[in-house]
C-alpha cells in the first residue's frame, strides 16, 4: 500500500516537473525576441546586426536611441500617437456614456431602433467602411489630419454596449433620490451614473487606448505627411526609407514604442484582464 | 382644481421634454455613426456601381464592377490565401493556448503564475506594426536570429520571408509569438471558471486525468473553444498588417491577404468603385461567420443553472 502511495506521489511529482519545464521552455520562446530586440538596439549602430546575436544585453550604448531623437523627429511621431490615442479615448468614454446613460435612464420613441442599429454597427468590419470614409475625410479636408484618426473612433458600439450594461446594474432608486432633490438629468448623470461606472470606463480606456495608439490601417490611409504621422506609421516609414547603415534605429523605435503598452499592463492589468473577461464571453 | 386634461398635457410636455434630452445625450455617438457608419455605407453600395478615383466626378459604369469580379482571379486567390491562414493558425493556436492553460492552471505558484501571464500577454498589448518590422530582421536570411540557431544545427538558412512556401511558417512562428497570450487568457480565465467539485466527483469515482480532461474539462469550455474559433477566424479574414509588413504579399500573390488586396484596389490603384466590390464580398463573409456564431452558441454546451 504505502509502496503505490509513493509511487503515485513521485509521478505527480515527476508531471509536474516536466510540466513546469515545458513552460519555462516556452516563456524563453516568447521572451526571446523581446531580448534580442532590447539587446540589439543597445549595441553600436555598426554592430547591432552581427552574430551571434546576443538576447541579454552585452553592452549599453544608446546611440540607436540618440540617433532617432535626432535624425529624424522620433519625438513628434510619439506626440502625434499621443494626441490621437489620448484624445479618442477620452472622447469615446464621454460620446458612449452620455449614450448609455440616455439607453438606460430616459425613455423615449426610438430607443430600441437606434440602439439595435448601433448593434449592427459591430459586425462590419473596418475595412468596408475605410474606403467611402477616406472619400468623405478627402471631401472634407481632413486627410493629413489627426482628427481623421480620432473622430471615427468616438463612436464605439462595443464601449457604449458594455457601459449599458454596467448601467442597468444601477438601482434606479439612486437617480429617483436626485431627482427628489431637485438634480437635472445632467446632475444625475455626472454626479451618479459617471463615478458608479468607473471601473467599465477604465476598462473601456484601457482597451481603446492600445488600440490607438497600435493603430497602423487608419494611419495608413489618412496620414501621408511626415510631421504627422503615428508612431506604427512613422516606423514603416523609417523602415523603408532608411538605408542598412541605421536599421537598428528601427529596432530602437520599435523598443520605446512597447513602453506605454508595458506601462499599461503594469498599472491598469486588473483592467484588462477584466475586459477580456466581460468582452469576450458573454 | 387639477382636471384630467392638464395631467395629461402636463405628462405630454416631460415626455417631449425626456425625447428632446434622450437625443441630445445621444447626440455626439449618433452624430459620428451617422458621418461615419451609415453614410460611408450607404456611399459603398452607391460606388460599386460607379467608376470613381476621389478626383473626378462617378461615372455610372454598367455594372462592369461585377463583370470585372467574374473575371478576377486574384479574388479567389487571395481570399484562400486569408483562409490558408486561418486554417493553419487556428489548430495550432488552440492546441498550444489550451496546453498553456492547463500548465499554468496546475501550478499552484502565484508569483509563477503571474510572471507566465505576463510574458504571455504583453506581445498581445503591443502594435503588430512595431513589433512585426523587428521580427523582419529575426527572419532575415542572411544576419537573421533563427538562421542563426538553425546554422548552429547544421541546417541551410531558409529563405523566410521570400519563399511562398517558406512564408507560412514564418508567419505561423509570428502568430504564436504575437497572439497566443490571448487565447491562453481565453482559456485559463474559463478553466478557472470550472467548478472544482465536478473534478473532485470524477476522481473519486477513480477517473483518470485524460479521461476527466475529454469528458469533463473539454465539454465544459466548448463555449470558449468556440468563441476562439469565430474570433479567429473574423480576425484572418481582416488580416492586415502582418502580410504587409512581413511580406508585402509577395513573393508574387503567394501571401497577399483579401484585406491586402481591398486596400491596394482602392488607395494604391485608386479604384474605389471595385473596391467596394470586393468590401462587400469581405463583409459578406464576415457576416456569414457570425451568423454561424449565432446559430452555433446553441450547439456548445453552456452551464445551466
Amino acid at each position: 500500500m504505502d509502496k503505490t502511495n509513493s509511487r503515485a506521489v513521485a509521478r505527480k511529482n515527476l508531471r509536474k516537473t516536466v510540466i513546469s519545464l515545458l513552460l519555462i521552455l516556452f516563456c524563453t520562446f516568447m521572451l526571446m525576441p523581446l531580448g534580442w530586440m532590447i539587446s540589439t538596439s543597445l549595441r553600436s549602430p555598426l554592430k547591432a546586426f552581427q552574430l551571434p546575436p546576443s538576447f541579454i544585453p552585452t553592452e549599453i550604448n544608446f546611440e540607436n536611441y540618440r540617433q532617432a531623437f535626432e535624425k529624424v523627429n522620433f519625438l513628434s511621431f510619439i506626440k502625434n500617437s499621443l494626441i490621437v490615442s489620448v484624445s479618442a479615448t477620452a472622447l469615446q468614454l464621454v460620446a458612449s456614456s452620455l449614450a448609455a446613460f440616455a439607453f438606460t435612464r430616459i425613455n423615449f420613441p426610438g430607443k430600441n431602433v437606434v440602439f439595435i442599429m448601433f448593434l449592427a454597427a459591430m459586425m462590419i468590419p473596418g475595412q468596408v467602411v475605410s474606403i467611402p470614409r477616406f472619400i468623405v475625410m478627402s471631401k472634407v479636408g481632413l486627410i493629413n489630419h489627426h482628427l481623421a484618426l480620432i473622430l471615427p473612433a468616438i463612436f464605439s458600439a462595443m464601449s457604449i454596449f458594455l457601459l449599458r450594461q454596467s448601467m442597468m446594474a444601477i438601482p434606479r432608486s439612486y437617480d429617483e433620490a436626485a431627482y427628489i432633490d431637485g438634480a437635472t438629468k445632467l446632475q444625475c448623470y455626472l454626479k451618479i451614473i459617471v463615478p458608479m461606472t468607473k471601473p467599465t470606463m477604465m476598462v473601456m480606456a484601457m482597451q481603446t487606448f492600445v488600440a490607438t495608439w497600435n493603430d497602423f490601417y487608419g494611419a495608413l490611409i489618412y496620414i501621408n505627411d511626415v510631421d504627422k504621422m503615428t508612431l506604427p506609421l512613422g516606423l514603416v516609414q523609417l523602415n523603408g526609407v532608411m538605408g542598412t547603415g541605421s536599421k537598428a534605429m528601427i529596432i530602437a523605435g520599435v523598443v520605446i514604442s512597447l513602453i506605454p503598452s508595458l506601462l499599461m499592463y503594469c498599472f491598469g492589468q486588473r483592467y484588462l484582464i477584466e475586459g477580456i473577461t466581460i468582452g469576450g464571453l458573454k | 382644481m387639477v382636471t384630467n386634461a392638464e395631467i395629461m398635457r402636463a405628462q405630454k410636455k416631460r415626455r417631449r421634454k425626456d425625447t428632446l434630452s434622450a437625443y441630445l445625450f445621444l447626440s455626439p455617438a449618433l452624430l459620428i455613426y451617422i458621418c461615419f457608419f451609415v453614410i460611408p455605407i450607404i456611399m459603398v453600395g452607391y460606388l460599386t456601381f460607379h467608376k470613381y478615383n476621389v478626383i473626378t466626378p462617378a461615372v455610372w459604369n454598367d455594372y462592369k464592377n461585377f463583370i470585372r469580379l467574374t473575371m478576377d482571379k486574384r479574388v479567389p486567390l487571395t481570399i484562400w490565401n486569408s483562409f490558408k491562414m486561418v486554417l493553419l493558425i487556428c489548430p495550432m493556436h488552440i492546441i498550444v493556448s489550451l496546453l498553456l492553460a492547463l500548465g499554468v492552471n496546475s501550478i499552484r505558484n502565484r508569483t509563477a503564475v503571474f510572471a507566465m501571464r505576463t510574458i504571455l500577454y504583453f506581445p498581445v498589448l503591443v502594435s503588430v506594426t512595431a513589433v512585426a518590422l523587428a521580427w523582419k530582421f529575426i527572419f532575415s536570411t542572411d544576419f537573421g536570429v533563427i538562421n542563426w540557431f538553425l546554422s548552429l544545427l547544421g541546417c541551410d538558412p531558409i529563405p523566410w520571408l521570400q519563399s511562398s512556401f517558406w512564408a507560412y511558417p514564418a508567419f505561423m512562428i509570428f502568430s504564436l509569438w504575437k497572439n497566443v497570450g490571448l487565447y491562453f487568457l481565453y482559456f485559463y480565465i474559463a478553466l478557472r471558471g470550472i467548478d472544482r467539485s465536478i473534478l473532485e466527483a470524477a476522481e473519486l469515482d477513480g477517473a483518470k486525468p485524460a479521461r476527466k480532461f475529454f469528458s469533463i474539462t473539454l465539454p465544459m469550455i466548448s463555449p470558449t473553444t468556440f468563441f476562439v474559433v469565430v474570433t479567429m477566424l473574423i480576425g484572418c479574414m481582416q488580416i492586415f498588417d502582418e502580410p504587409y509588413i512581413l511580406t508585402n504579399g509577395g513573393p508574387g500573390d503567394a501571401t497577399r491577404s483579401f484585406s491586402m488586396y481591398i486596400y491596394e484596389t482602392a488607395f494604391v490603384s485608386q479604384n474605389y468603385g471595385y473596391a467596394c466590390v470586393l468590401a462587400l464580398i469581405m463583409m459578406a463573409i464576415v457576416l456569414t461567420i457570425t451568423l454561424i456564431q449565432f446559430k452555433g452558441n446553441s450547439w456548445v454546451s453552456y452551464e445551466r443553472d
